[in-house]
């Protein structure tokens, strides 16, 4: 982190950060995290009490406010041999999320390259440009947590556009981008500058939840060897256990594969979008009963390959996985997608290999 | 208890009560109801006209998800009639119906429906004079519950019903020596199977990557065996695997507990696997952690050996055959029957305001089915698309209709391990509706899933005098 | 501005039954402007819909040379395609469009074309043969091998002569014990038919499309008379939904069938994983 940025930061008492976040409350939807009878989700709140900023991850990504489990592409309504379509009204308010982790933001920012290169998801730029991300740098690592080895940090402000750190008995706010400073332009007065001591303490912080992701890195040049040996066996042994649930996908800050639906009659109703996962054998089978990927283990394969090896390739080396780790630590039977890469680059190329 | 009564926001506002009719789908025997309508008609018996009758070959052809589809596509009340018991034209097709629709019933009753709302009757071909007077007062009924505006919804959860604290578990965990001798005595079996021919595989648990975190193992070579051990973190239940590794493999070890053999024997009893292809493992086991605590399935067991059981492994040792002794271990009350009895103690609008909540954040992962070992349909009921049984869309309406089918389907079939609720992403209590409908299925039918291979389950069979008094 | 998923709309002027499952539809764009905008090459594809049942994708049957109306054959196999079988002249379809590479048609020219078609595979070649016909002085000997699996399943019956008079030569085979009373054609699977044929692979393109189990021995043959993989293009299908390269299913590897293909040659096939 560089000397300019810190410089901007704003060390607010939590009352003074409360009484920011609360001011938003009046002509924004507000998005924190909440917990709900131990659900912890990202939820639209409606009073300053419910923001919270609860450390640990919430039970899913917020990625469902940019890109939503199902959402209407279009209404149609048909009479006679007459149709009418019309578009979905497009939301233009406002939009903050409140209490990011910084490997959601980083999912957000893989979103981005997916449904913002060449011809722009419209549905998910409308969302984007409205939403603003409040990120908060953890304080705390999970067993699960992978974000250093994809190129991450607990401290990472990518894909924030304002990022919070707490410090001892305070916080400190620090406007990421242009929107970061228009939400931050209501601080003016507010605060003061952070001590010596408190960006200290911050770094401190940073290495030590750092420290304790004991993870090894996945490095960039595994996604070509990754691909190379797509053949394997090995991702047989591999991919054996996977029950073909979508928990995985569902809760993943970056998966982001959807089906086109109509839901309605045939005189009246809407075509939408809807989240679906390359883990459902129902996913790639065509109509005549083929399926290309036949076995759960391909599955397993294409969704590991995925993150680690075709997206990487096509986007600079980045890691489409964001090492948030919710799919190791819900997943029904354990599977580990790093430990499954790992496996699948030690293993000799021609591999038979038994894995987990 | 609850703060808040959902009342207000069922109760139709007064207004509109006057000008709105309420819409019923009548799903009606072509044999004898249709007939009985008829004669009404005939007879110039006035009754009303809110009901849209839609005819059916035999009540044994209403699959509970014609209901569901009817209140999903806007329907305010139900009614189902048909022929009789004894006079059905197909012999037996209304007394199976009778069956599924207790079942049915015990259902939307344990969600809080409007019980208003969902209407059965037996009316024959010459009881015209019935038929108006059922549909006069399923009428009143129904448009006393008033409009149904509420049927699944997506968002915050925001009842206000909070579960009782589950008691403390009954014993203490395992000793770290036992569960070690466990997991020697595994090793060493599946190495003899293994070595011997008599299984090509052996399904057991590993170490994951998590901390004491144990997860599935598929081991085919006898030198792969010490990977096996054991501990009360073992919770899956391996019997998912069982028709897919008898096909990629022909025989097979499982190791299993005393609830994961109640889906070795669901398998059985339909058919998916043969005695033959399978060598059971049952682990005597003291209980297993869900979220660090006993898990709820685990209070009322005793932690005996499982019944059906090839061999018997114990901290002593790997014996030939089942041991159940039917008496070992501190068995305590289910938690699970006093939360079924708290929701049942809370008035209906609160209890589907809760279950409201608990659909309302379904992802529509398919966990539960995925992790379930009686759901192995090749493609199921969600992925039928001519009709689409349940649409795509993840919101209210979709999940209320996969949540309900989820459990119609295993209802009479779940052997009660609760993999599907501690899998579930979203917590939804599907082991309180499973565990609901196992205990309807038990003292209604007096049938418990897992106890016997050779026996009919219970909704592919009936007995003439099954109890009907919901039945009008 | 609608989204990229809002269709045009698109009457259906006219059908015709290929075989008892397989329609061709006739369509005419309900806006003129869209119907003077709509252009689209060989090989390319559109997604079809009908509202309240969704989304299928059909290759566009006709050549844009003969622009005036769009065609579509599909087989009625699945939710959608039942139910575009449903439709009758008059109603309205949702057409979005055009998807998807090309046939290289420019990269033919003055070279002898083979197209190998099975079943209805025919349907996907049928724009390339059209563009071929019509632009016929540009390219050398022309051989269209059409198989399937009986009489009954023969495709563009109609039109077979036409495209004869037209300057193609057609051969057509059916495997074998799918032969009807007075079949004239060959009987025999389309590789050995194409052996049989022994075409060298001299100044030659094979645009082969049909059955992935077709597809597998047809590259066989053309591997053995010596045709090298880069002389061979086919057109792939796989199961899509968005057309645009996001939702993710039709990928095999890192290609996406719907953005990067759905035409390429067989150098390209071969190298893909076997994810197909």
């Amino acid at each position: 982190m560089s000397e300019g940025a810190m410089a901007s930061a704003t060390r607010l008492t939590p009352d003074e950060l409360h009484g920011w976040l609360a001011g938003m409350l009046g002509d924004k939807r507000v998005l924190a995290a909440v917990d709900e009878d131990g659900l912890r989700v990202f939820r639209s709140v409606e009073r300053a009490d419910q923001i919270a900023l609860p450390t640990g991850k919430t039970r899913w990504s917020p990625k469902e406010f940019l890109f939503a489990r199902t959402e209407t592409l279009f209404a149609y309504s048909v009479a006679g041999n007459e149709v009418t379509l019309d578009g979905a009204p497009v939301e233009s308010a406002e939009q903050v999320l409140v209490g990011v982790r910084p490997c959601d933001a980083a999912g957000f920012l893989r979103l981005d390259a997916i449904f913002l290169d060449g011809d722009a998801d419209s549905l998910y730029a409308s969302h984007r440009v409205r939403t603003t991300v409040v990120t908060v740098a953890c304080d705390e690592a999970g067993p699960e947590c992978f974000c250093t080895a994809v190129g991450g940090s607990p401290a990472s402000d990518k894909g924030s556009d304002v990022h919070l750190t707490r410090v001892a008995d305070g916080w400190l706010v620090r406007p990421v981008t242009a929107k970061g400073d228009r939400l931050t332009a209501s601080l003016a007065g507010v605060g003061r500058a952070p001590s010596p001591e408190e960006h200290a303490e911050a770094e401190t912080q940073s290495t030590r939840v750092a420290g304790h992701i004991r993870q090894s890195a996945i490095a960039r040049e595994w996604a070509a060897i990754l691909e190379s040996r797509f053949h394997l066996p090995l991702w047989e042994t591999l991919g054996r256990r996977c029950v073909g649930c979508g928990i995985c996908t569902y809760v993943c800050p970056s998966c982001s594969c959807f089906d086109v639906t109509d839901t309605g009659s045939a005189s009246c109703g809407e075509r939408c979008r809807s989240w679906d996962s390359c883990t459902f054998a129902a996913f790639t089978r065509h109509a005549s009963g083929h399926n290309p990927r036949a076995t759960q283990a391909a599955r397993y394969r294409q969704r590991v390959l995925h993150k680690f090896s075709y997206f990487p390739l096509g986007h600079d080396g980045e890691s489409m996985c964001v090492g948030c780790g919710r799919c190791v630590q819900l997943c029904p039977v354990g599977l580990n997608v790093r430990e499954t890469v790992q496996a699948v680059v030690a293993a000799a190329a021609d591999g038979h290999d038994a894995g987990g | 208890m609850f703060q808040q009564s959902q009342a207000a926001a069922t109760t139709p506002a007064v207004a509109e009560t006057a000008t709105w009719q309420p819409q019923i789908v009548a799903l009606i025997c072509n044999w004898c109801t249709y007939a009985g309508a008829d004669s009404a008609g005939t007879a110039r018996r006035s009754y009303p006209a809110s009901v849209r009758a839609v005819r059916v070959p035999c009540t044994g052809r209403v699959d509970p998800l014609l209901i569901v589809k009817a209140f999903e596509q806007g329907a305010d009340g139900v009614l189902v009639s048909g022929c009789h018991p004894g006079d059905c034209h197909y012999v037996q097709g209304n007394m199976v119906a009778r069956r599924r629709f207790t079942v049915f019933r015990a259902l939307m009753d344990f969600l809080g429906l409007d019980n208003r709302r969902l209407h059965f009757a037996w009316i024959s071909a010459s009881e015209g004079a019935k038929w108006s007077r059922a549909v006069d007062e399923v009428t009143t009924a129904v448009r006393a519950a008033g409009p149904l505006r509420d049927w699944g919804r997506t968002g915050a959860r925001r009842s206000a019903v909070r579960l009782p604290a589950v008691p403390a578990a009954p014993r203490s965990a395992p000793s770290a020596d036992d569960q070690r001798a466990v997991g020697g005595h595994l090793q060493r079996l599946a190495a003899t199977l293994l070595t011997e021919g008599r299984v090509s595989v052996v399904i057991g648990y590993t170490p994951g990557s998590l901390p004491a975190q144990m997860v599935p193992a598929f081991v085919t070579r006898p030198e792969d065996a010490p990977a096996l051990g054991w501990s009360d973190r073992c919770v899956n239940n391996l019997s998912v695997y069982l028709p897919g590794a008898v096909r990629q493999w022909g025989k097979v070890a499982l190791v299993a507990k005393r609830c994961d053999v109640n889906g070795v024997v669901g398998l059985l009893q339909e058919s998916q696997i043969a005695r033959d292809d399978v060598v059971v493992i049952g682990v005597a086991c003291p209980g297993v952690q869900d979220d660090g605590g006993l898990a709820l399935k685990c209070h009322a067991c005793g932690g005996d050996a499982p019944p059906h059981a090839d061999w018997t492994v114990t901290p002593g040792g790997a014996e030939p055959g089942a041991h159940p002794s039917g008496a070992s271990g501190a068995v305590a009350a289910d938690p699970r029957d006093a939360l079924v009895t708290y929701l049942e103690s809370l008035p209906a609008e609160d209890r589907w305001a809760y279950w409201q909540d608990q659909f309302s954040s379904c992802l529509r992962c398919y966990a539960c089915r995925a992790v379930c070992p009686l759901c192995y349909c090749a493609v199921c009921v969600a992925e039928k698309n001519r009709p689409q049984w349940i649409p795509v869309n993840i919101e209210g309406k979709a999940n209320m209709t996969w949540n309900i089918a989820r459990a119609l389907h295993l209802s009479g079939r779940c052997g009660g391990c609760d993999e599907c609720a501690r899998d579930c992403p979203a917590d939804v209590r599907l082991d309180l509706l499973n565990h609901r409908l196992s205990r309807e299925i038990e003292q209604r039918f007096g049938y418990r899933s897992g106890a016997d291979p050779a026996v009919a389950p219970p909704l592919a069979t009936f007995r003439p005098d099954d109890p009907q008094e919901f039945i009008r | 501005m609608p989204s990229a998923f809002q269709p045009h709309l698109a009457r259906i002027v006219s059908t015709r039954d290929e075989t008892p499952d397989v329609r061709t539809l006739r369509l005419a764009f309900v806006e003129p402007d869209v119907a003077r905008r709509f252009r689209w090459e060989p090989g390319q594809f559109a997604e079809f819909s009908v509202f309240g049942s969704g989304e299928s994708v059909f290759t566009m049957a006709n050549s844009p040379t003969r622009p005036e109306y769009l065609e579509c054959t599909m087989r009625a196999v699945g939710k959608v395609s039942g139910a575009i079988r449903s439709l009758s002249v008059g109603q309205v379809l949702g057409v979005r469009g055009p998807y998807g590479n090309r046939f290289p048609v420019e990269t033919w020219r003055g070279k002898d074309l083979v197209f190998v078609a099975g079943g209805i595979g025919m349907a996907a070649l049928r724009s390339p043969l059209q563009f071929v016909l019509d632009n016929r002085a540009d390219f050398g000997d022309v051989v269209l091998l059409n198989g399937a699996r009986s009489v009954a399943d023969l495709v563009y019956k109609d039109e077979m002569a036409a495209w004869q008079d037209g300057g193609v030569r057609v051969i057509r085979t059916v495997d074998p014990g799918g032969e009807a009373t007075g079949w004239d054609g060959e009987v025999g699977l389309l590789p050995h038919v194409f052996e049989r044929l022994a075409l060298g692979p001299d100044g030659r393109i094979v645009i082969v499309c049909g059955p992935p189990i077709m597809l597998h021995f047809m590259f066989l043959a053309l591997e053995k008379s010596g045709f090298t993989p880069e002389q061979v293009v086919t057109t792939m299908e796989n199961k899509m939904k968005c057309g645009i390269g996001l939702c993710g299913r039709c990928t095999i590897g890192r290609v996406f069938v719907c953005r990067d293909g759905p035409v390429f040659t067989w150098a390209q096939v071969r190298a893909f994983p076997k994810d197909f």
